[in-house]
C-alpha cells in the first residue's frame, strides 16, 4: 500500500489535527492556483455579449428597459445596446414606469431594478444569462421633469415677497441669480435626469405646476449633485411638496443622503387636477446643487 | 527552536545560502518585473516623477557643466536650485534622482528628433547612452524595479534571522508575488521603494541590537528612507515600540533602558542624509522641511471606493468611522493571495508558541548564535531575547493601524500600508516552515523528505505567482479568491483603479479613431503621461488633448472616461457631449470595465444623390 510504505503512521496519529490543517493549506494552494489560471476564461466573452444583445434586439419594444447585473457591467452592456438606452432612460428617476426589463446577468447576480418582477423568458449565452422580467408598469399621468416648461418659478424672500423668474430657452432664471434647469446630474455617483439648481439662503425657490393631472401617488426623488460639491459643503437642502396648497411631504438632501425617493399618497386626488408646488430651501447654500425629479402616476 | 550555529554539515555552503539564493531571487524578481512593465500604463503620479526626475538630472548636468566652465557656484544659487528642485517638492528626491539618472544612462536617444520639444529640460545634443531600453519610460522605471528586486533579497535576509533558507525563500517570493505590490513594484513611484527601505532599516536595526556597525548603518539607511518617502517618519516609532518591549525587563528592574546606537545614529545621520540628498531644502531647511511635513499631515482626502461607498472625507458618523476603520484589514483580506494569508496565520501561531517550543528540538524557527559580547548602548540586545515575534507584529500592525485611523486618507488603497507586507510575508514564511516540517515528518522515505521542502516551496508560492500574473497589468483592480477575483471585488464595491494608468491598452484604438479635428478628451490621463506615451512612440506626436475639467468634454470629438466611482459625472458629460450612452470601446479585464471611450456621433450622411440622368435626358443650359 502506498501510504503504508511512505507515511509514518505513528506521526500521523500523534499530529492528526496538524496534518489535517496542513492538508487544507495544500488543498487551498492547489485550488487557488487552478482558479487563478481558469478564472479569466470564465468571464463573459465578446461573443457572449453579442449573442445576448442580438436576442434583446429581436424582442425589444419601445419603452423596455435594459439593465446589466452586476451594475458595474453596465458600460459593457451599453457597448452592445447603448443605442436602445437613450439618456432619459439611462438617467431614469426609478423603474416604476417600465413594465418589461431585459436583464443581462453574470455570476448569478440580479439587478435591483427587477425587484418585484417575474421572469417571462430566460436564455443562456455563454457566461451570460438573459432574462426578460415583467411587472405592472406605472401609468405616468404627469412627468414634472419632461413638462418643466409648463411650470412657473419664483423666488420668495424671507419677508414673504415673491418675485417671478424668467423662462429662458433652457432654464428658469431669477433676479437673485438662481437658475433651475433640466440636466443630467450626478447624484450619489449615479446619473439622473433631473431639474437642478443651486438654492439660496434666506430665500425659497418655488416651482409651481398648475392643474396637474394626478394619479394615486406622487413620486418625488431628490439628491445633491456633484461629488466635489458634496465634499465641499455640508448644508441641508429641503424640498417641500405642496398639492393644492397643502404640504404633502418633503425630501431632505444632504451630502450623504443619496438619491432619496418618496412616494406620496395622492389617492384621494386620483383622476383630478390640482396645483403642485415644489419649494426649495437651504440652511447653508455653499456648494449645494439640488437635483430633483417627480412623477404623478398610478402604480 | 534550534540554533544554526555550527550545523552547516551536509548543507549548501554559506555563500550559496546567504548570497547566491537571495541574488537569484532578486534577479528573478527584477527580470519578471522588467519583462512585463511594458504592459503597465503610466499613472498620474508616475508621469510627474518622470518629469521631475528629468529636471533633477538637468540640474546635476548643470553642476557638471558649470564645474567644467569654472563657475560651479551658479548651480547652487537659490534660483538655480529652485528652478529644478521646486518641481514635485512635496516628495523627497532620492527615487526621482535615480529615475533621472537611469533615464539619462539607458534610454535609446532620438532626442534630437521631433520629440525634442517634449522634454522638460533643454536638449542640446544627442545623448550618448547605453541604449538598453527602447522606451524611455522603461529607462525611468529601472531603479524602482531593481530596488524591488533588492527588496526580495532583503526579505530573504530578514527572514533568515528566524527561518531556514527555504522558508526564507518562500517569504521572499511571496513578498513580490502579491498583485497590488507587484503593480507598484514596476512603476517609477515611491511606494515599493519605501517598503524596501522599511525592510532595510528594520534589518539594520535588528542587527544593530548586537552589532555597532549596523547601528551606524541604521541611521544612514533611515536617511535614505527619509529621502524616499514620508512613510519613513513612522519607522522610529515602530522600532522604539519594539525596543521598549524587548527591554521590558529593565522597567521591571526600575532601570531605564539604554538609548541604543541605532537611535542616536537615526537622529543624527538621518536628517543629514536627507539634507544632503535634497537640494530643495538647502536654502531654507527648516521652513521647507516644515512645509513638507504639513503637506502630508494635512493631506486632502481624495476620492476612493471602499465597500461600495465613495470616501473623500474623514467620517463623522460613528458607524461610518467603524466601517472606515476596517479598511486596511478588509483590504488585506481581499487582496493578499489567500494561501499567503493562511500561511501568515499559521506563522502567527508559530511565533505565538515560540517561547513554549524554545527548548524542543527540531523546531520551526531558528536563532542566530548568541553573542558573547557585553551588553552596551552599541549592543543593546546582547543580553535579552530580541522578541522577533513582537518585532514582526509591530511592523505589520503599525502601518495597518495608522491607515485604520479615520482621519488618515485612504486614496492610495493598499499602497498606504504596503510597508507591512514584507513583514507579513516573513510570518507567512514561518507558516511555510511549519508546514514543510510537518509534511516532511509525515513521510518515511529519506529521498522524499529531501525533495519535499523544494516541492512544497513551489506549491506554496504557485498561487501567489499565478494570481499576480493574472492580475497584470491591472493589479489595482485585482481581488483574491475570497473576494471572487476582479469581478468579485467590483461587486463588493472595492476600488478598481486610480491614476488613470489603465488607458494604455486603449491607445492603439484611440490612435486609429483619432478624429479629424484632433480634439481628444483624455480625462484622468495627465498631459505628462501623454507626453511620455508620445516619447515612447505609443502615441503620435501632436495627438490632441483638449485639457482637463468638466467644461472641456463638450469641446472634444473623442474622449475617454476612467471608470472610478466618483468619475460618474464625467460619463454623464460624455453622454451629453456625444449624444449617446453607447461607448465606442470599452477596456475590460476579466469582463470588468476599466475605461470607456466615446466618439461624437458622426453627422448623418446626406441622403443618396439621385442616379445620374441618362444622356438623352440631360438638360441643356
Amino acid at each position: 500500500m502506498f501510504p503504508a510504505v511512505l507515511i509514518d503512521r505513528d506521526f500521523l496519529r500523534r499530529r492528526r489535527i496538524s496534518v489535517v490543517a496542513a492538508a487544507v493549506v495544500v488543498l487551498l494552494a492547489l485550488v487557488e492556483t487552478v482558479n487563478a489560471v481558469v478564472a479569466p476564461y470564465r468571464a463573459p466573452s465578446d461573443e457572449d455579449w453579442v449573442a445576448a444583445a442580438a436576442k434583446v434586439r429581436a424582442g425589444f419594444r419601445p419603452g423596455d428597459l435594459i439593465v446589466a447585473a452586476p451594475a458595474w457591467a453596465d458600460p459593457v452592456m451599453r457597448l452592445q445596446l447603448g443605442d436602445l438606452i437613450p439618456v432619459p432612460v439611462a438617467g431614469r428617476m426609478d423603474v416604476a414606469r417600465f413594465g418589461r426589463i431585459w436583464e443581462i446577468a453574470q455570476r448569478g447576480a440580479r439587478a435591483q431594478e427587477t425587484a418585484g418582477a417575474r421572469v417571462a423568458a430566460s436564455s443562456r449565452h455563454g457566461a451570460l444569462t438573459l432574462k426578460l422580467w415583467e411587472k405592472q408598469a406605472a401609468t405616468v399621468t404627469f412627468d414634472f421633469l419632461a413638462e418643466w416648461r409648463k411650470a412657473s418659478m419664483s423666488v420668495v424672500s424671507a419677508d414673504g415677497g415673491e418675485s417671478p423668474c424668467a423662462l429662458a430657452r433652457d432654464s428658469f432664471q431669477c433676479a437673485n441669480g438662481a437658475v433651475v434647469k433640466p440636466a443630467l446630474l450626478e447624484v450619489d455617483t449615479t446619473l439622473r435626469n433631473a431639474l437642478g439648481g443651486e438654492p439660496r439662503e434666506h430665500a425659497t425657490l418655488a416651482i409651481e405646476y398648475a392643474r396637474v393631472p394626478l394619479g394615486r401617488e406622487l413620486a418625488v426623488a431628490a439628491g445633491l449633485h456633484n461629488v466635489w460639491l458634496r465634499k465641499s459643503g455640508d448644508g441641508k437642502v429641503r424640498l417641500r411638496v405642496l398639492v393644492a396648497g397643502r404640504e404633502l411631504g418633503a425630501v431632505e438632501a444632504t451630502s450623504s443622503s443619496g438619491w432619496t425617493l418618496r412616494r406620496l399618497d395622492t389617492a384621494a386626488l386620483a383622476g383630478k387636477t390640482a396645483d403642485v408646488r415644489f419649494e426649495i430651501t437651504v440652511d447653508k447654500a455653499h456648494a449645494r446643487h439640488l437635483a430633483f425629479a417627480a412623477e404623478a402616476r398610478n402604480p | 527552536m534550534t540554533s544554526e550555529a555550527g550545523s552547516a554539515v551536509a548543507r549548501p555552503s554559506r555563500w550559496r545560502r546567504e548570497w547566491l539564493l537571495p541574488l537569484v531571487l532578486s534577479v528573478a524578481a527584477s527580470s519578471w518585473l522588467l519583462a512585463v512593465e511594458g504592459r503597465q500604463g503610466i499613472g498620474r503620479d508616475e508621469s510627474q516623477y518622470f518629469r521631475a526626475g528629468e529636471r533633477y538630472w538637468g540640474w546635476i548636468e548643470s553642476v557638471w557643466n558649470n564645474l567644467r566652465d569654472g563657475h560651479v557656484g551658479r548651480s547652487f544659487s537659490r534660483a538655480a536650485v529652485d528652478g529644478a528642485w521646486d518641481d514635485n517638492h512635496e516628495h523627497p528626491p532620492l527615487m526621482k534622482i535615480m529615475f533621472g539618472v537611469s533615464w539619462r544612462l539607458f534610454h535609446t536617444c532620438d532626442c534630437m528628433s521631433a520629440k525634442r520639444g517634449l522634454h522638460p529640460i533643454p536638449i542640446t545634443g544627442r545623448h550618448v547612452t547605453l541604449p538598453i531600453f527602447r522606451r524611455e519610460s522603461s529607462a525611468f522605471r529601472l531603479p524602482a524595479i531593481l530596488l524591488a528586486g533588492l527588496g526580495v533579497a532583503l526579505v530573504y535576509w530578514l527572514a533568515r534571522r528566524v527561518l531556514r533558507p527555504i522558508p526564507s525563500a518562500i517569504a521572499a517570493v511571496l513578498s513580490v508575488a502579491e498583485p497590488h505590490y507587484f503593480f507598484h513594484a514596476q512603476i517609477s513611484c515611491f511606494d515599493v521603494p519605501i517598503t524596501v527601505m522599511a525592510v532595510l532599516v528594520a534589518l539594520a536595526y535588528w542587527k544593530s541590537l548586537r552589532s555597532p556597525r549596523w547601528g551606524v548603518l541604521c541611521g544612514l539607511f533611515w536617511g535614505l528612507a527619509l529621502a524616499t518617502k514620508h512613510n519613513a517618519w513612522l519607522f522610529p516609532i515602530f522600532l522604539l515600540a519594539h525596543y521598549l518591549w524587548m527591554r521590558r525587563g529593565d522597567f521591571r528592574r526600575l532601570r531605564p533602558p539604554r538609548i541604543p546606537l541605532a537611535f542616536v545614529s537615526m537622529a543624527t545621520l538621518g536628517p543629514i542624509v536627507l539634507l544632503v540628498l535634497w537640494p530643495w531644502l538647502w536654502h531654507s531647511p527648516v521652513n521647507r522641511a516644515r512645509g513638507w511635513v504639513l503637506r502630508h499631515t494635512e493631506h486632502e482626502h481624495y476620492n476612493f471606493e471602499y465597500l461600495g461607498r465613495n470616501w473623500n472625507l474623514p467620517p463623522t458618523d460613528p458607524g461610518l468611522k467603524l466601517l472606515r476603520a476596517t479598511f486596511p484589514f478588509v483590504s488585506t483580506i481581499f487582496t493578499l493571495p489567500v494561501t499567503t494569508m493562511v500561511l501568515a496565520v499559521a506563522g502567527t501561531v508559530v511565533f505565538a508558541r515560540r517561547r513554549r517550543r524554545r527548548e524542543e528540538a527540531g523546531g520551526v524557527l531558528v536563532e542566530e548564535a548568541a553573542t558573547t559580547a557585553k551588553v552596551s548602548w552599541t549592543r543593546p540586545g546582547a543580553d535579552v531575547d530580541r522578541a522577533p515575534g513582537a518585532f514582526l507584529a509591530i511592523h505589520i500592525a503599525g502601518p495597518l493601524l495608522m491607515v485604520a485611523l479615520p482621519s488618515t486618507p485612504i486614496f492610495g488603497g493598499v499602497k498606504h500600508f504596503l510597508p507591512a507586507m514584507p513583514f507579513l510575508c516573513v510570518v507567512a514564511g514561518a507558516g511555510a516552515a511549519w508546514l514543510i516540517e510537518l509534511v516532511s515528518g509525515l513521510f518515511l522515505s529519506v529521498r522524499l523528505r529531501r525533495v519535499l521542502p523544494v516541492a512544497m516551496a513551489g506549491l506554496l508560492c504557485a498561487p501567489a505567482v499565478a494570481e499576480t500574473q493574472r492580475s497584470h497589468p491591472d493589479g489595482l483592480g485585482h481581488y483574491n479568491l475570497l473576494a471572487g477575483g476582479f469581478a468579485g471585488g467590483a461587486s463588493i464595491g472595492m476600488n478598481r483603479q486610480f491614476w488613470g494608468y489603465s488607458v494604455l491598452p486603449m491607445l492603439p484604438w484611440m490612435v486609429a479613431h483619432r478624429p479629424p479635428s484632433n480634439r481628444i478628451y483624455w480625462h484622468d490621463v495627465m498631459h505628462d503621461a501623454l507626453v511620455m506615451y508620445s516619447r515612447d512612440g505609443r502615441l503620435p506626436l501632436g495627438i490632441g488633448d483638449v485639457g482637463v475639467g468638466e467644461q472641456v468634454v463638450e469641446q472634444s470629438d473623442l474622449g475617454i472616461v476612467i471608470l472610478e466611482k466618483h468619475f460618474t459625472v464625467y460619463e454623464g458629460l460624455a453622454w451629453e457631449a456625444y449624444g449617446t450612452t453607447r461607448p465606442s470601446k470599452v477596456y475590460t479585464h476579466e469582463g470588468v470595465p476599466f475605461v470607456v471611450a466615446y466618439e461624437r456621433r458622426k453627422t448623418p450622411l446626406p441622403p443618396p444623390l439621385p442616379p445620374p440622368l441618362p444622356a438623352s435626358e440631360t438638360i441643356e443650359p
